[in-house]
């Protein structure tokens, strides 16, 4: 009864984020991925996702911080981030690196410092619907159930 | 001057060691060997993952300084290598540039940036794909065609530097003995390091690719006429096919302007040419047996009749020494040259077998097996108008007397003209018709191998050999089977002459077995004809066995004469016109094409042989102008499965023993008479006065 209602919850929740293109096909493709070999592989996959993003948005913060920025540099850690971001699935993380990076070509301090700003409210989105999403799945797992599949 | 056609040596296959991705296995793509450079480590983990559902065997690794190292321990350790673009070390371009020019793997770059301008940056640098991040496994399933891809141009590109770069390889080798070998053989690894410097280069500049090699466009294109292609094949007949080698053949040759290389690739050819026809003669190995085998009606010789013979000049008269001296004469002149020279009075002989319609196949007289399959077809291909008889004389002999033959045959066309090479001149007129395919030829000669050598000489490669290339010949000239010119002498013919050709003695054997030791009637008539002279037809001769004496190696059997009888010994002597009709049905005792098999050498060296009778000037004249191809392999032989046309004349002067033209025919004995006959055993006699 209770992995049930876990499974239903883990497919709306899947649905909202996918609707909100929080998320989009790659990572669900990643979850196909995912099999009896690799039974933490999204898991696996997030987290090093988390750190990687984290770690980036400390240096873009770090970088557009100076008094000069080194636009270059930044731009690279937002390709970085792009790179991630899309692996993963992250779409709208992705679709502000883009952004993103028109603001570094042009050298545009304030249009990175805002873009900086988005994408940690997307990254933020984005974590803490995958770390729903993960803890469902962890929930449904130790209930016995198994994963809804997704379309 | 000739000009020289290059052949393009033919390209060995690279030693395809697909060895390294295992393509060879029935797993593949499964387990090929890739590795993954990204310093996005989720990304790498991704693909990792991906890659591994592919079934690849993954090496990941997040620095590219790193993997450049990996990939330098173990070298051969990976088939394909997938690299991020951007990485803080190096520059995925630069990683990209770096294993290109070591170890010439298939790269793949990916990045998150799909612009235009990336993409098009990594191409330049010689990625072989790009991939735009998010890389979706289905891209990656898919990636092993880069490495077969690879695989494949590079065999291509060899093939290519083979004919680009022959020049300069062949400048490289030092040893012409080694040489010839390694043309055949190919030189992979030189090829391969050729192949790489141009790799290298060809990514700076595609277009540089045409510079480098200036010999390539400057080379001037070498065209093997006739005349080329004979001293071509006299020069290897007199080294050997085993032992010609471009230097030496080029030596031999002495033709100015002609180098080492066209001559390799020209050799190359060559012996190509004669392992395709070996192959078609093993079944015919053995003749011998053949003769006495019964006649086969079916035996399709016949058609072979289309040739227009002129010439068929027997004289008597000369001295065997004169002969061997007329001989060398010819030999020494260039093959061009068609024209006897020593004939005074010559007497051509035209034996225009011309309607295959008007000699059945079963007429035809069919010495064993040589009857080629494929002359049927070759009937079918040379339809009457296609022969055009330049001289027809008035005066044709027809002559059935295939009887001879066997030896008569063989002797005619190549031996035969040449031992009495005052004697007999055969001149291949133009032939307008096409050659009968090369495995007709071939059987042809294997005809008169049988008929004529024994065993014992068959064993030699070349005595059959040169059996076999008259008959060849003959049968180019659709002639060949059906006429044989015979000189029936009581004198053995000199064998001196065989000397010159390797082969030639059997040859000459065979003329002068079938002359000597048998009595072989000849009927001598005249043709009150204006139109025709003479005719002399010889009706079936039986041969028993004859071996003469001079030759030992050529015994034939007696038992072999009986088969070799002529079952059509009606000898027409009509005009020229009639001949068709005449065409004296000729059975060939049947003996199976497959007995004839020669082995491959021999047929290499009949090959030769044959080239080098044709060299013979007053012989044959052979002009493979018409021939769409100047190969050897056409010229070879009549052989050639094209249709060669061919010029052929048949001269048989009587020398001087003819004063009279027509008089004196009636007069030769027998034994003075040459008999000639003509492919189908139609021979038409012309004499000239």
């Amino acid at each position: 009864m209770e992995v049930a209602c876990l499974q239903r919850r883990f497919i709306d929740l899947t649905a909202t984020i996918f609707q909100q293109e929080i998320l989009d096909s790659q990572f669900t493709q990643l979850q196909q991925l995912q099999d009896e070999s690799s039974p933490n592989f999204i898991h696996e996959v997030v987290s090093l996702f988390f750190q990687e993003a984290e770690k980036l948005l400390n240096e873009l913060s770090k970088a557009l911080d100076q008094q000069i920025v080194d636009f270059k540099k930044v731009d690279a850690h937002v390709h970085r981030l792009k790179g991630s971001s899309a692996s993963i699935g992250a779409r709208r993380v992705k679709d502000v690196c883009i952004a993103f990076r028109s603001c570094c070509e042009e050298n545009n301090k304030d249009g990175c410092i805002q873009h900086l700003q988005q994408v940690n409210q997307e990254y933020y989105l984005v974590k803490s619907n995958l770390e729903d999403l993960l803890k469902l799945e962890k929930q449904i797992l130790a209930s016995g159930g198994s994963i809804p599949t997704m379309k | 001057m000739a000009t020289v056609q290059k052949l393009p040596g033919s390209s060995t296959s690279t030693a395809s060691s697909y060895g390294s991705c295992r393509v060879d296995d029935e797993q593949f793509p499964a387990g090929l060997r890739v590795l993954v450079v990204d310093d996005d480590v989720t990304c790498l983990r991704i693909l990792e993952h991906m890659l591994q559902r592919c079934r690849y065997h993954v090496t990941t690794c997040c620095q590219a300084t790193q993997a450049l190292s990996l990939l330098r321990e173990r070298k051969g350790g990976y088939d394909v290598v997938i690299s991020d673009v951007h990485m803080p070390d190096m520059d995925g371009y630069k990683l990209l540039e770096l294993v290109g020019l070591e170890m010439d793997l298939p790269v793949i770059m990916m990045s998150a940036d799909g612009r235009t301008s990336a993409v098009m940056r990594g191409i330049k640098h010689g990625a072989c794909d790009y991939l735009i991040k998010p890389v979706r496994i289905e891209e990656l399933k898919n990636i092993w065609q880069h490495v077969i891809r690879k695989k494949w141009n590079e065999n291509r590109d060899l093939e290519h530097s083979g004919t680009m770069e022959e020049s300069d390889r062949f400048r490289r080798v030092v040893d012409d003995t080694e040489y010839a070998s390694s043309v055949n053989d190919g030189t992979d690894g030189t090829w391969k390091s050729q192949k790489k410097k141009r790799d290298t280069k060809e990514d700076e500049d595609d277009g540089e690719l045409d510079n480098e090699d200036p010999s390539a466009s400057k080379k001037p294109r070498v065209v093997w006429s006739v005349e080329l292609h004979q001293q071509f094949v006299s020069a290897v007949n007199q080294l050997g096919i085993d032992k010609a080698v471009p230097k030496r053949i080029l030596e031999l040759m002495n033709v100015p302007g002609l180098t080492r290389e066209n001559v390799a690739s020209h050799l190359q050819k060559f012996r190509l040419y004669l392992k395709r026809l070996s192959g078609v003669a093993q079944n015919q190995s053995v003749l011998p047996n053949s003769f006495c085998g019964s006649v086969e009606p079916n035996a399709k010789l016949g058609s072979l009749g289309r040739f227009d013979f002129q010439a068929l000049a027997a004289s008597g008269q000369i001295p065997p020494q004169t002969l061997a001296a007329l001989h060398v004469e010819l030999l020494g002149r260039p093959s061009g040259s068609l024209v006897l020279p020593a004939v005074d009075q010559p007497v051509l002989l035209h034996a225009s077998m011309r309607g295959p319609k008007c000699i059945p196949v079963e007429q035809g007289v069919a010495f064993g097996q040589p009857l080629l399959k494929c002359q049927s077809s070759t009937q079918k291909q040379l339809p009457q108008s296609n022969i055009a008889v330049e001289d027809m004389s008035s005066g044709f002999s027809a002559w059935s007397g295939n009887q001879f033959s066997p030896t008569g045959t063989a002797g005619n066309l190549g031996g035969v003209n040449k031992s009495q090479s005052g004697n007999l001149l055969v001149q291949m007129l133009q032939q307008q018709h096409p050659y009968p395919v090369l495995s007709e030829s071939n059987h042809a000669i294997n005809v008169q191998p049988s008929c004529l050598i024994a065993p014992s000489q068959s064993s030699n490669g070349f005595q059959i050999g040169n059996s076999n290339v008259p008959i060849n010949r003959n049968s180019t000239g659709d002639t060949s089977l059906s006429s044989t010119s015979f000189q029936v002498r009581s004198n053995a013919l000199p064998v001196n002459q065989n000397s010159n050709y390797t082969n030639s003695s059997t040859v000459m054997d065979c003329s002068l077995i079938s002359s000597q030791s048998h009595n072989v009637p000849l009927d001598v008539e005249q043709v009150p004809d204006a139109d025709l002279k003479n005719v002399s037809v010889l009706n079936g001769y039986s041969v028993p066995g004859s071996a003469s004496p001079s030759v030992s190696s050529c015994s034939v059997r007696p038992e072999s004469c009986t088969g070799w009888k002529v079952q059509n010994l009606v000898v027409n002597v009509a005009p020229a016109s009639r001949l068709p009709a005449h065409l004296p049905s000729l059975c060939v005792q049947g003996s199976d094409p497959k007995m004839i098999a020669l082995p491959d050498q021999g047929r290499g060296r009949n090959l030769g042989f044959v080239g080098k009778g044709t060299c013979i000037p007053s012989r044959f004249a052979v002009d493979d102008n018409e021939s769409p191809t100047n190969d050897p392999s056409h010229w070879n032989m009549c052989i050639g499965n094209e249709r060669v046309r061919v010029k052929q004349e048949t001269v048989l002067d009587f020398g001087d023993g003819f004063e009279g033209e027509h008089a004196k025919l009636p007069h030769f004995s027998p034994s003075d008479l040459m008999g000639v006959l003509s492919k189908d055993g139609l021979a038409g006699c012309y004499l000239k006065s």
